[in-house]
Parts: structure tokens; C-alpha cells; sequence
């Protein structure tokens, strides 16, 4: 009864997804490069992202083999958990970055994700989880951020906007969904101010100054040792600041060499590597007794 | 002329759509109801009466009256109905359930004006949609909770409810009104009294009088309803001084 | 671990909860507001699965919120509480369950009485002096027990609450770091520093 309601009914989130879809089937024009970036406008329209496949004879049977698969057969493949992506609110706005490693099981299936969805010029979204869902729901909610824009002839809060999403995923919740993100901008209409809310696929919406998720934000909250100490984060690290008129890209940086020659000529930076043992080169622990002279 | 309008029931009419309900209500039975500080009375005049009508489920058993307009709808809240008495079944049926569902809902007794509303809500629908006719029915209902404490209410065919300290439904209820503006002191008096003014039959008996009070049980402090029998309102004319001469015991035919 | 408790005295009813929101063994958030004021004489305290409980309180209290605009009176805490009771046991037989723990603390205007209800994901109610949900229940039960006083004074309350908080602080090996605490009485809902 309720899929046939479902089915019939326009406004349910299914049966805009699948209004999406069949804008998406109509469009013949597109290229792997229409996802992600292009002002997070690319993906939706197209409906599947792509992703490169391993070339090898059978792909599946090689990523079930690097995959829980067999741990879990529920769990049918285990995409991308392992990230790192940190947010952060401070008076100049807010400050995002991720890094950009894609795991599949131990499997590295590529080191240049973007992990940051540009949902509209305004609004970010970060990606930890399935890197799907992420992909999907958080372009999908930059379509009904547009809507709202149409209709109210008003900028959608960060705040509604993060709330959308989680009344969303929380009518999934229990279905296999797997993200955890974080909804970024700047409101211009209410309070006129920076605003990050974390969001997850368990339905929780968590408003705050700073938050960090996926495998390495343990590290996250501690230092900036997240790409070197989690496996499954690395490569490099995308960085975004949102002002007042929108978020911009700062740049991409290589964490190992972040890590190890720091990020060069920065105020307020150390001037040399971030890691442990460049941080402490030529310090000792060690207590001789005073040689005597 | 309402019929000018009648072939179709969704069509404004100059009396309203329920002109027949309120029509057929100005015949009923009077049926009045008064508001005391310490308590709610409702009495009403019975119709159907006669020497061949078989009273004697009425006599003991049940919760008291004769189940013709005075019905308990709720631990806290009796009913006087005045109007068309098959509708009337209907109302107090739905009633009873709309009590009965927030009883279970809330775990508490239903407040009184909700339960109005609840009827007033339906009696509303029947005069919005076509192809349908409007419970010819007014009622009075009265009740207590503890926001409100006691409270009397009356509603309409239309679907219109509204508060009363002293309030009168069906024939002569103009009659009745005005009686009642004199105030109320002693409320059981008074509704009696009022009653036998308005009556046709010049005596008050059990076999035309139904009669009902809500109190607070002393003990319990809840509310107590207590719907009379027969023999407990020809004991309760007594002693008011309004019980049937011997000459009038002879019955006229039912009119 | 999610911790909330709560107690009756003269004419009131205090409840607390932590403040954590935690996400496996991260904290993500340490000044979360989990006790909703559902209308002026009544206070929520929920806890249990992310996202059910925030989803379950707004229910609630879109609920509560509905019944005043359209009766002009709130509902009372024991009606309230026997609303809230039966969503979650009717919620408890559907396809996904609210895993909502509460305690649903009033003050019922009507009769001058403040009732304190304890209710769990199952359905379960019960009216009860004191009150409380998660690991800091084991520790604080047991010291209600022995220094709940239904006629204590506001201050005296607070002072038994602060001692449940202080004990589960000192023995429960993950204890949460701040509480919130909010007071009904006669004038309402308020919060209060301890």
C-alpha cells in the first residue's frame, strides 16, 4: 500500500528521486567529468556517478576478496569508509578540509576523490561513508536547496537546509545508508553567520563550531596527524574557506609532504614539517650525567 | 423557502442548511440543563409515553432513566438530547466511543468542551457535504473536568456548541429561557419548577420527567452521575412539592 | 554513557541529563540539550538511539504543542505522559521502533501536584518519587533511596540531586562531563545552574 502511495504520489522523497532519474535517463550528453566538481551540479542530472574499475579479468571477485563481503554478506561491499574530513567555524567564516583517498576494503581505488560536495556556491557538504550516499543525497539536497531558493525567493539556512537532509536519511534509516557529513555555509538572511551541523545516516543532526569524521578524525580532533597515522586517509588534502559571498577553493595540498616540509611560508605555520620527528629533531630524552670537565 | 434550494444539499440557503433539523428539534422535548457551584442538573420531558408502554427495564437495572433523552456519554459527562431520537442514538453512540478513545489515548476523562467538539465536528460534516442530512439533534451536555470543573454546553444541528450557566433545548425552550434568567439558587428546585411551567400536562410525573445531576463524590473527589429512576423522581416531586394530584392520575392518551 | 535522573520534592520536579553526544567513542558534542520543555508545566528528558531521539521528541512535542493551540489549555502531565507512553508502544510493534528512553516530569496546575513519570523504549510506565535512565541509574537509585525526600525544599533538592551526579562521577568508568538541569514548578519551567 504504501509503495503504491509511493509510486502515485508527487511529492514523496522517492518519487522526486525517480523524477530525477528519468531527467537524468533523458540526457545523453556526459562524461566521467560531470560529477563532483562543476559546482555540484553535475551529478545529479546524471544520476550514477562513474567510477574507474580495477583492470583486471573479473573486478567483483577481486573486491570481494578485498572487501568485508565475506564477513558480512549483508554488507555487500564496504566503499570508503576509511576519511578524514574536519570543519570548522571561527569569525572569518568556515574552514573545510579533506583528504582525498578512496578505499574499497584495503584496497586503494584512488587517491583524487573529492570528499567536498559543492552543493550551490554557498553551501558544502563533506563526504565520509558511502561515498555514494554522500554523493547522491548531498546533490540531491542542493536541488531542493534551489527549490527553496525559487520558491521563497530566500537563501535556504544552513540550518534547514542540514535538517532537510537528516529528516531524509532518517526515513532510510536502517536501510544500509552509510554517511556521515557535514553541512557548511554561511547564512546570509537569518543570523548572518558562519553555521557547520554534523549529519549522519543515523538520523543525527548535531549543531556546533567543530567537528571532524570518518576513520582518522580521532586524529583530526588532536592535530593534523590524521593523513600520516589512518591508513585509509591520505594522499592529498582539499581545503575550502567559506566567507560571507560563498566558499572558496584555498587549494590541494600533498599531506606526506605537509607532514614532512609543512606548509611552507604561511603566518602563524612552523616553518617546517608538521611530524613528529621532524617537529622534534635533535631533541633527546636521554639524562647523561654532566660530563665532568 | 428553503426548498428553492434544496436539489442540491451543498447550496446555500437563506435559513441555513440544517432549517429542517432546527425544525424538527422545536418540537422535541424540552430539555433543560443548570449550571450550580457544586454541581450540574439536567431534566427533560419524556414524549413517548402512554399506559401500554412497557417501562419495566427502566424500573431497575442500567445506570437509571428511561433512555430516551438522558444518557451518561462519559464517567464525567451526561447527555440531554433533544430532536429526532434515531439520530439521537447515533450521536450518543459516537459519543460514547469519542470518549472512550481519549480514555484510552490520555488516560484521563475526557474535558467536557472537547467531547463537544468532537460532535460538533461531525454534526458540521453533515452539513458541508451533499447527499447527506444533518442529525436532527441538539443536546446539552453536562459535565465536569478539572480545568474547567463543572461546565454546561449545548450543541446545534449545525454543529455550533457554545458554554451556559443556564440553558434550554426543543419546545418552549423560549419559555424556559427566560424562566431561567431569575437565577439559579437552588438548581434541582429550579429545574423542576421550570419544568412544570413548561410542560403541556399541568402535573409532573416520573412517566414524563427524566432528571439527572453531576456532583463530586465527596470522598473521591470524582466526578459522580447520577441519572434518576422513576421512583427516585416521584420521591424527589415530593418533597419538592410538585408530585401529581390523585385526580390527574388518570393519563390522557399520548398526544 | 547517556545518563539523566530525575526527582520530585515540595511542589517541583528537577530534572538533569547530560550533555554528550557521542558517536561510538567520540564525543561530538559536549553542550547538547537533551530535556524538552513540551509545554509551560512540563519537561522532557530523552536518551537512547541517535537520531530516534530527537526525531521522537519533536513528535512529541509537535503533539503537545497541538493539543494547547487547539484546547487553549496544555495537556497535564499524567494525560501527557499516557499520550507519549502509547506512541512508543505503538511504535514498539511497527516496522522501526523509536528506541527512546524519557522521564517526563510536570507540574499539573489543575490539582498543584508535581508527577514524575519513568518510560522506557518498550512502553513500559511507571509514576514514580524519582527517577533515572542509563549506566548513572545503577548508582543514583540506590542513593534515592536512601536520601529522597518527597517534601524536601527546592535547595535540598538540588543539593540530593548534585550528590547522584557527584557519585556517578566518582564510579562509573565513562562518566559524562556536564549536566543540564531544569525546574517545573507552579511558575514554570526554568533552568538552573549547579
Amino acid at each position: 500500500m504504501n509503495s503504491l502511495v509511493d509510486r502515485f504520489s508527487t511529492t514523496s522523497a522517492q518519487s522526486e528521486i525517480r523524477r530525477a532519474q528519468a531527467l537524468a535517463a533523458d540526457d545523453e550528453e556526459f562524461s566521467d567529468a560531470a560529477w563532483g566538481s562543476e559546482a555540484g551540479f553535475g551529478s545529479l542530472a546524471k544520476g550514477v556517478p562513474t567510477f574507474s574499475v580495477p583492470s583486471i579479468a573479473d573486478p567483483s571477485a577481486f573486491l570481494r576478496l578485498h572487501t568485508d563481503d565475506h564477513a558480512d554478506p549483508n554488507c555487500r561491499i564496504k566503499i570508503q569508509h576509511g576519511t578524514t574530513t574536519l570543519a570548522f567555524r571561527f569569525k572569518g567564516g568556515v574552514i573545510v578540509a579533506v583528504d582525498s583517498r578512496a578505499t574499497a576494503g584495503s584496497y586503494i581505488a584512488s587517491g583524487t576523490v573529492k570528499k567536498v560536495i559543492e552543493i550551490n556556491p554557498y553551501l558544502l557538504g563533506t563526504m565520509a561513508g558511502g561515498a555514494a550516499d554522500c554523493q547522491y543525497w548531498e546533490t540531491y539536497l542542493g536541488i531542493h536547496c534551489r527549490l527553496h531558493e525559487l520558491r521563497n525567493r530566500e537563501r535556504i539556512s544552513v540550518s534547514a537546509a542540514s535538517k532537510y537532509l537528516s529528516n531524509l536519511v532518517y526515513g532510510y534509516k536502517g536501510m544500509g545508508l552509510s554517511m556521515g557529513t557535514m553541512i557548511c555555509g554561511w547564512d546570509k538572511t537569518r543570523c548572518r553567520v558562519p553555521a557547520v551541523f554534523y549529519v549522519d545516516s543515523d538520523g543525527t543532526r548535531l549543531k556546533g563550531d567543530l567537528f571532524s569524521v570518518g576513520s582518522g578524525s580521532t586524529h583530526a580532533y588532536v592535530s593534523t596527524a590524521a593523513g600520516h597515522r589512518d591508513a585509509f586517509s591520505g594522499n592529498t588534502c582539499n581545503l575550502y574557506h567559506i566567507k560571507e559571498d560563498g566558499w572558496h577553493f584555498i587549494g590541494n595540498y600533498d599531506i606526506s609532504k605537509m607532514h614532512y616540509d609543512g606548509p611552507g611560508d604561511v603566518p602563524g605555520g612552523p616553518g617546517k614539517g608538521y611530524g613528529y620527528d621532524i617537529r622534534v629533531e635533535g631533541r633527546s630524552s636521554a639524562n647523561p650525567p654532566p660530563v665532568a670537565t | 423557502m428553503a426548498r428553492r434550494y434544496d436539489s442540491r444539499t451543498t447550496i446555500f440557503s437563506p435559513e441555513g442548511q440544517s432549517f429542517y433539523a432546527m425544525e424538527a428539534i422545536s418540537h422535541a422535548g424540552t430539555v433543560l440543563g443548570l449550571l450550580a457551584k457544586d454541581g450540574v442538573v439536567l431534566a427533560a420531558e419524556k414524549k413517548v409515553t402512554g399506559k401500554l408502554l412497557d417501562l419495566s427495564a427502566t424500573k431497575e437495572g442500567g445506570y437509571g432513566g428511561s433512555g430516551e433523552k438522558i444518557f451518561l456519554l462519559s464517567s464525567n459527562v451526561i447527555g440531554g438530547l433533544a430532536g429526532l431520537t434515531a439520530d439521537a442514538n447515533s450521536l450518543v453512540n459516537f459519543a460514547r466511543n469519542a470518549a472512550q478513545q481519549h480514555l484510552l489515548s490520555y488516560d484521563e476523562d475526557i474535558p467536557v468542551e472537547l467531547l463537544a467538539q468532537r460532535l460538533c465536528d461531525m454534526k458540521q460534516g453533515y452539513t458541508q457535504f451533499g447527499g447527506l442530512r444533518p442529525f436532527g439533534v441538539s443536546l446539552l451536555y453536562a459535565g465536569y473536568d478539572p480545568h474547567y470543573e463543572f461546565q454546561l454546553y449545548r450543541s446545534d444541528p449545525s454543529g455550533n456548541y457554545s458554554g451556559w450557566k443556564a440553558t434550554c433545548i426543543g419546545a418552549n425552550n423560549g419559555t424556559a429561557q427566560s424562566l431561567l434568567k431569575q437565577g439559579v439558587k437552588d438548581a434541582i428546585g429550579l429545574a423542576l419548577r421550570t419544568m412544570s411551567k413548561t410542560m403541556d400536562s399541568t402535573t409532573l410525573g416520573s412517566e414524563k420527567l427524566e432528571f439527572a445531576v453531576l456532583t463530586l463524590d465527596p470522598v473521591t473527589k470524582q466526578p459522580k452521575a447520577k441519572i434518576y429512576r422513576p421512583s427516585e423522581i416521584d420521591a424527589l416531586l415530593e418533597k419538592e412539592g410538585l408530585a401529581k394530584k390523585d385526580e390527574d392520575t388518570e393519563m390522557k392518551p399520548a398526544a | 554513557m547517556e545518563t539523566s535522573f530525575a526527582i520530585t520534592g515540595k511542589g517541583y520536579v528537577i530534572v538533569a541529563a547530560d550533555t554528550t553526544s557521542a558517536r561510538s567513542i567520540i564525543k561530538m558534542k559536549s553542550d547538547e540539550d537533551k530535556i524538552k520543555t513540551l509545554s509551560p508545566h512540563l519537561l522532557m528528558a530523552y536518551s537512547g538511539e541517535p537520531g530516534d531521539t530527537v526525531q521522537f521528541a519533536e513528535y512529541v512535542e509537535r503533539n503537545i504543542r497541538l493539543y494547547h493551540i487547539r484546547n487553549l489549555y496544555a495537556l497535564r502531565p499524567s494525560a501527557s505522559a499516557a499520550w507519549i507512553r502509547r506512541a512508543l508502544a505503538t511504535s514498539l510493534r511497527s516496522r522501526k521502533p523509536y528506541s527512546v528512553n524519557l522521564l517526563v516530569g510536570g507540574y499539573d496546575t489543575s490539582e498543584h501536584t508535581p508527577h514524575l513519570y519513568w518510560i522506557d523504549y518498550l512502553g513500559t510506565m511507571s509514576e514514580v518519587p524519582f527517577g533515572a535512565h542509563g549506566y548513572g541509574a545503577y548508582f543514583a537509585l540506590s542513593l534515592l533511596d536512601r536520601y529522597h525526600d518527597p517534601e524536601a525544599p527546592l535547595e535540598e533538592g538540588l543539593a540530593t540531586l548534585r550528590r547522584c551526579i557527584d557519585e556517578v562521577s566518582k564510579r562509573l568508568v565513562v562518566t559524562p562531563g556536564k549536566y543540564k538541569v531544569k525546574i517545573v514548578d507552579k511558575d514554570g519551567v526554568r533552568e538552573v545552574e549547579l
